[in-house]
């Protein structure tokens, strides 16, 4: 069943277009224009929230405020001002994140997985990325039903990639969780293990990306 | 009432009051030594020789002869009239038949202790002194003089010359008024010719009140002045900024406008255009919004000094905010546009809004002047109390010679308002502005392998803003 997500907005057009881009995205909007209808309802039953901040009626942050006293769901504001104060008062009345107008119905997007996304409980012993699976406590990895058979800085490599999967992380933060950081050449010696790495995941080393100007990735794969 | 007249009026009322206390007082001690001099000569005569021919002959005593008793009528012509004896024993009364009775009120006086008692009639013309002889026996014990009252308090030596007195007061004060009066109107016209914005300032002669009261307004002229001229500066900045600004939406709208319509008409020449040929379109759409967020940051950051908010904001979640707004157009073009962020939450107090702006400004500036297969990365490194936050590009960069310059530019010229080849227009003057408010360094660096890299770099505690 898909995700039902309550989009409180008072522009048909905008409002019109937001609800089409979250049907495209496979979520289930129910689109309301009047604030105070909004009001009436009951914020525990959808995933998300999208408010839009400047509407009739009842100011957003009232029904905000209204939904947070008995409801932990995700709220995203949408805001058309670029008053530092509207946003950090937003924020402290419980809400998840914002999206300033205008914006691309990706960017929204982004922001409604992101909202989805926290908290992010990882199971830290063991983590599963696509077909590499990685024990921490044990200190063993495996590709794609085979053992790895990796060196400590390696796994550690690994590790850490692991962690944050799906996450770019920096050269200097794989030096520094994995290698000696005060090494000369530290970089170069990281892409050296990184190569070796590659290498040992065989047909799965596509999982391992390079990112320009910032370090590697351990991506889910296709 | 004018002020001369005033003032005139005043004075003079004050003398005639002053003349009148100076009256009753001079009148009070005239009659007290009056009545001293009196008991001394009556305690005089009784001594030499009084007290016997009294005491031998009480009935008819003061007789005709000398002292004159009460019984004998005074006698015509003169002016001096001496006072009326009469003789009383201790208990006051008097064995001569045409003494009068002992007056009360005396009477009461002297026994109060008093050794001189004295009354006066209630018109003043009459006054009565009675004087306890040193001897308290006998007929003669106490001695009662009659005579003419003291005179008037305002009789007419005394009224005439007060109210002269008064009268040149007056006049005086009408005339030594003048010189005031006269710089009081000069001042009151100095000030009434402000309403007709005057540039003229407010001087009165002299270093009395009147000339710190001119100082007063003169200074308060000058605050006003100065507060006009400054609202009328704003005034004319903010039309020059509006008139500015409507011309850098008019450009890129005008492009847009552009786009489309060249779009429209390849379309209505049967050309097959693929999704790519709407991207300008799209990116020049969202620069125009980029560029209002921009306008009122700049208009922001002109209004204020320093900062208006201290708050913690987390860079971490602004950078994949500010990566998600870019990487529409991003994909679009086919540039990577990827995020790299420390595993900790990195915090910074300061303006949620101007910091996003400034670095959206900074991605928008790496992707928008990429072409297909570029990459743009930011990576935020280190922790809340040291960090930097980089922009990473493969593009052409900036010549170093050029670097600082386009640093140094002005919001509000020209030049930096145009859209410079390498974007470092509008955009990058808030971020320098922004960086600066918020102690961070900024820095434009060499990408390895080619591109531009700056740095926004905060190292250990600083003080944000005032």
């Amino acid at each position: 069943m898909p995700d039902r997500i309550l989009l409180v907005e008072d522009d048909l057009a905008l409002g019109g277009q937001v609800a089409e881009t979250l049907s495209q995205a496979g979520f289930d909007p129910h689109w309301v224009q009047d604030g105070d209808d909004a009001r009436g309802l009951e914020p525990d039953d959808y995933r998300v929230i999208i408010l839009d901040l400047m509407l009739p009626g009842t100011y957003g942050m009232d029904l905000l405020k209204r939904y947070r006293r008995t409801s932990e769901v995700p709220v995203l504001i949408l805001s058309a001002r670029d008053d530092t104060a509207d946003k950090i008062r937003g924020l402290e009345l419980g809400a998840d994140d914002y999206v300033t107008k205008p914006f691309f119905p990706e960017e929204l997007l982004a922001r409604i997985h992101a909202c989805l996304r926290r908290p992010n409980l990882m199971n830290t012993e063991r983590i599963v990325v696509g077909a590499i699976r990685i024990d921490l406590e044990r200190r063993e990895a495996g590709a794609s039903e085979r053992a790895l058979s990796l060196t400590p800085i390696e796994f550690e490599i690994l590790a850490t990639l692991a962690r944050r999967k799906g996450a770019a992380v920096t050269r200097d933060a794989l030096v520094e969780a994995a290698l000696d950081p005060a090494q000369e050449n530290s970089r170069r010696t990281l892409d050296v293990h990184v190569s070796r790495l590659r290498t040992k995941l065989g047909k799965d080393a596509a999982q391992l990306e390079t990112v320009w100007g910032i370090g590697y990735r351990l991506s889910e794969g296709t | 009432m004018k002020l001369r007249t005033r003032l005139a009026l005043t004075l003079g009322a004050a003398t005639v009051v002053l003349l009148v206390v100076m009256g009753w007082a001079q009148s009070r001690w005239h009659s007290r030594v009056r009545v001293e001099a009196l008991a001394e000569a009556a305690i005089h005569r009784m001594d030499s020789g009084g007290r016997e021919r009294c005491e031998a002959n009480p009935e008819q005593w003061p007789g005709r002869r000398g002292e004159r008793g009460f019984g004998a009528p005074p006698p015509g012509g003169h002016r001096f009239r001496p006072p009326r004896f009469a003789a009383y024993d201790q208990n006051l009364r008097s064995r001569n038949p045409d003494s009068p009775p002992f007056p009360a009120e005396l009477a009461r006086q002297l026994e109060a202790g008093d050794e001189v008692a004295a009354s006066r009639s209630t018109d003043s013309r009459r006054a009565e002194i009675a004087v306890r002889m040193p001897w308290n026996e006998g007929p003669c014990a106490v001695v009662l003089m009659r005579t003419k009252g003291p005179p008037h308090l305002f009789s007419g030596p005394v009224l005439m010359p007060a109210l002269l007195v008064a009268l040149v007061v007056i006049l005086v004060a009408l005339f030594s008024a003048g010189p005031i009066v006269r710089r009081v109107r000069q001042l009151t016209e100095s000030v009434r010719k402000l309403g007709g914005d005057s540039e003229e300032p407010i001087h009165v002669d002299g270093n009395d009140e009147i000339a710190e009261l001119g100082a007063a307004f003169e200074q308060t002229r000058q605050t006003i002045a100065a507060q006009l001229a400054s609202l009328r500066d704003r005034e004319a900045a903010l039309r020059n900024y509006i008139a500015n600004s409507t011309h850098d939406v008019m450009l890129p709208l005008s492009v847009l406008q552009g786009h489309l319509v060249s779009l429209q008409q390849r379309i209505e020449g049967g050309e097959q255009l693929d999704a790519k040929a709407i991207v300008p379109s799209l990116e020049e759409s969202q620069y125009l919004g980029s560029l209002l967020h921009n306008l009122n940051a700049a208009a922001r950051l002109e209004a204020m000094q320093g900062l208006e908010h201290h708050d913690p904001v987390d860079l971490n979640r602004l950078v994949e905010r500010v990566a998600d707004r870019h990487r529409p157009i991003a994909n679009r073009k086919r540039i990577a546009l990827e995020v790299g962020l420390p595993e900790q939450m990195v915090e910074v107090r300061g303006d949620l809004t101007l910091l996003e702006q400034a670095l959206g400004n900074l991605v928008q500036n790496a992707v928008r002047y990429r072409d297909a297969g570029g990459h743009v990365a930011v990576v935020l490194q280190g922790t809340s109390s040291s960090w930097t936050l980089d922009v990473i590009d493969d593009g052409p960069g900036i010549d170093e010679a050029d670097r600082s310059r386009v640093l140094e530019r002005a919001f509000r010229g020209s030049e930096a308002r145009t859209r410079h080849p390498h974007g470092m227009g509008l955009g990058l003057h808030i971020v320098s502005d922004v960086a600066k408010r918020h102690g961070l360094g900024l820095e434009l660096l060499d990408t390895e392998g080619g591109g531009l890299t700056v740095r926004l770099r905060h190292a250990g505690q600083h003080t944000v803003g005032p």
